[in-house]
């Protein structure tokens, strides 16, 4: 939470700027009309920089264009959107929980549908344009992340955890370049801890405003330029574009390397600077069938 | 000065235990409430204005007068942009009380939380601007009550519904929720009608009854939020199966026939739903909902479309219908989108984590 007493400048009375997308408000409202951040509650970071989703009121409303967004919830929440005429939002269409009759629901095409079905992505965006009300929730307890994009802005988002962005966001996705091959007699498997592809959203012209669901909570940090860190890959949520990933696997030293002795890997993913990144606490459980790995793309090892 | 009331030395105003045995001291000046009655009633001072004399006379804005809980469900007040705290049991007077805004009961000046559904009575219900109210969530330990017999609500994330049992008192629940009983709790089987349909249509064979006196206690495998529905006399409610957690024995429990193919199919809940019917008595309906839950009023011809994996439970009056909405996408044809068509006159209840989680 950052207060800035202008007037004694000659400015305006006195300014907030929100620590979670950097809005700066004159700090009149319960919370942040961007994000929904509580604004009388200051950014919880971490001894070890990571800094945590902002505090949301139940029944925080956010703007964007001449809509609203209101969250509704604490263990599930509900995105609920009163979309103005001619604004417009698109999702998932299993994550939609209500509309108004009016509200009319179109498919919106997508490009490399083979490979997207082969991915296990959802063929099909739903896209709704206003007026009217229309509701959204994903099915696992958690958090939704607001993220307003400014003009120019993008950011990656790992697979499955997209919820609802506005109209004026353009969706692409592209391939992850993560994966490692393990064998088992004559068949090789192919596995993609962080996922096949990932999404990214840009906001060309103007700002938009994206929803992510999280399980558990949701942890943020910015890694400075040459810096990496470890995470676990089900647990990344997003990431700016210019944060690079690759493999890194370790071994517990003393392993008899028996030919179950890679059952005791660790895969992480390593994440380079610079750039922000968000894990959330509860993640998928990774599936390791144990066998040797017999090819994978960029990875750093290290025996313990 | 103090004294300690078992040895009887004396010490000094800032000492709390005497240094002798430990007991705790006793203060040798006189008792507030002594001053307080030898002021002559007509030097009391007057109560403030906005504290009624008389639950009567003047009603502060935030409190009811005292009356009969409303005997049918009252339709959600005009939606509020923001929640607002109030501390009603704060300031009120030792005869006023209060109105429960979740289920509409009385509930005396003093209480903290509603006294029928557990509801905290100092926060006004969330009432979102498209006009869901949240449903309220229950402090931990909020004790609730009915006949003879408590409900004690213990844990927030994945909560336990505690049953007290009075003598008399009997509940009746799905065996798969118990989460744990007393011994010697009776327990019984509840006579059903077309045990081989609800076989077949996956619904439990077997509703278990436990009676007073005792103690039960159930809960169920996801997080969410336990729904307290205090039933009115003459209230008929259907509920979507397997969502129920217990109700008192002064409910009638049936259950219906999900009319149409596409309704079964393409409803997301089988083919039957519970329904619960309160005649001359009042009864008490225990609910949970997966992730929070929202409910909404309908008025009469007013519609609303809901994914059907969400839908939770209804007024009888409402309809619902499934329709489905077709999402084309070129070479590969689409999909589907099946979607509940609710409409009014009734109450209607969602829950926002709508995947449904089997318990077998």
């Amino acid at each position: 939470m950052t207060y800035d007493n202008a007037a004694q400048h000659g400015g305006p009375a006195r300014t907030h700027t929100c620590p979670w997308c950097g809005l700066v408000t004159d700090g009149t409202s319960l919370s942040c009309p961007a994000c929904g951040a509580s604004i009388d509650v200051g950014a919880i970071v971490t001894d070890s920089g990571w800094t945590e989703l902002p505090g949301r009121r139940d029944m925080a409303k956010l703007q964007f264009g001449n809509s609203f967004c209101q969250i509704e919830g604490t263990y599930v929440p509900v995105a609920d959107f009163n979309l103005a005429p001619g604004d417009g939002v698109y999702s998932a269409h299993h994550v939609l929980l209500w509309k108004d009759p009016q509200v009319n629901v179109s498919a919106m095409s997508l490009k490399g549908a083979w490979k997207r079905l082969f991915a296990g992505l959802p063929l099909i965006m739903t896209q709704a344009v206003g007026p009217g009300h229309i509701a959204f929730s994903q099915d696992s307890a958690g958090e939704v992340i607001a993220l307003p994009l400014q003009p120019g802005q993008a950011v990656d988002v790992r697979e499955h955890i997209f919820m609802v962005a506005t109209l004026n966001i353009t969706y692409d996705w592209f391939s992850t370049g993560i994966w490692f091959n393990t064998r088992n007699g004559d068949e090789t498997e192919t596995h993609y801890p962080l996922g096949q592809f990932m999404d990214r959203f840009f906001a060309p012209q103007t700002p938009g405003l994206l929803l992510l669901h999280a399980a558990g909570n949701v942890f943020v940090r910015q890694i400075p330029a040459g810096h990496t860190i470890l995470v676990k890959p089900t647990a990344l949520l997003f990431k700016d574009p210019s944060v690079q990933m690759q493999l890194h696997f370790e071994h517990p030293a003393g392993t008899i390397r028996s030919w179950r002795s890679w059952g005791e890997r660790y895969l992480w993913l390593r994440l380079f600077g610079p750039g922000r990144v968000a894990v959330q606490s509860a993640y998928a459980h990774l599936h390791d069938n144990g066998r040797s790995i017999t090819r994978h793309s960029n990875a750093t090892r290290q025996q313990w | 000065m103090k004294h300690c009331p078992t040895c009887q030395r004396t010490f000094d105003d800032e000492k709390v235990f005497c240094g002798g045995d430990g007991t705790r001291l006793v203060s040798d000046a006189p008792p507030a409430y002594a001053e307080q009655q030898s002021v002559p009633p007509q030097q009391q001072s007057a109560p403030p204005s906005s504290w009624p004399s008389t639950p009567a006379a003047s009603p502060s804005h935030d409190y009811q007068p005292p009356q009969p809980a409303a005997p049918q469900y009252q339709p959600a007040p005009t939606p509020q942009p923001e929640s607002q705290h109030a501390a009603p049991a704060a300031h009120a007077g030792p005869l006023e009380r209060i109105r429960c805004e979740w289920c509409q009961a009385m509930n005396e000046g003093t209480a903290l939380s509603c006294r029928a559904c557990g509801a905290p009575l100092d926060i006004k219900n969330l009432i979102s601007e498209s006009g869901w109210r949240e449903a309220p969530r229950i402090k931990d330990m909020t004790e609730i009550h009915f006949g003879a017999s408590t409900c004690q609500v213990e844990g927030e994330i994945v909560p336990v519904a505690e049953i007290n049992l009075g003598p008399g008192d009997s509940i009746f629940f799905e065996h798969h929720v118990m989460l744990w009983k007393d011994d010697r709790t009776p327990m019984s089987v509840m006579p059903l009608q077309g045990g081989i349909k609800r076989a077949l249509a996956g619904m439990p064979f077997i509703i278990s009854v436990a009676h007073g006196p005792g103690r039960i206690a159930f809960s169920r495998d996801a997080t969410g939020e336990l729904v307290v529905m205090p039933l009115h006399p003459g209230v008929e409610l259907d509920v979507r199966e397997h969502a129920f957690l217990l109700a008192s024995h002064h409910i009638s429990y049936s259950y219906i026939r999900i009319k149409g193919l596409r309704n079964i199919l393409f409803g997301g809940q089988g083919m039957f739903m519970d329904r619960f019917v309160t005649g001359n008595e009042p009864g008490l309906l225990l609910m949970h909902g997966y992730g929070n839950v929202f409910e909404r009023y309908l008025q009469a011809g007013e519609s609303i479309m809901v994914e059907p994996g969400a839908f939770l439970y209804k007024d009888a009056s409402v309809t619902m219908n499934v329709e489905t909405q077709k999402l084309t996408s070129g070479f590969f044809g689409g999909t589907g989108m099946n979607l509940a068509r609710m409409i009014g006159p009734g109450r209607v209840g969602i829950q926002s984590m709508y995947v449904h989680h089997h318990t077998d």
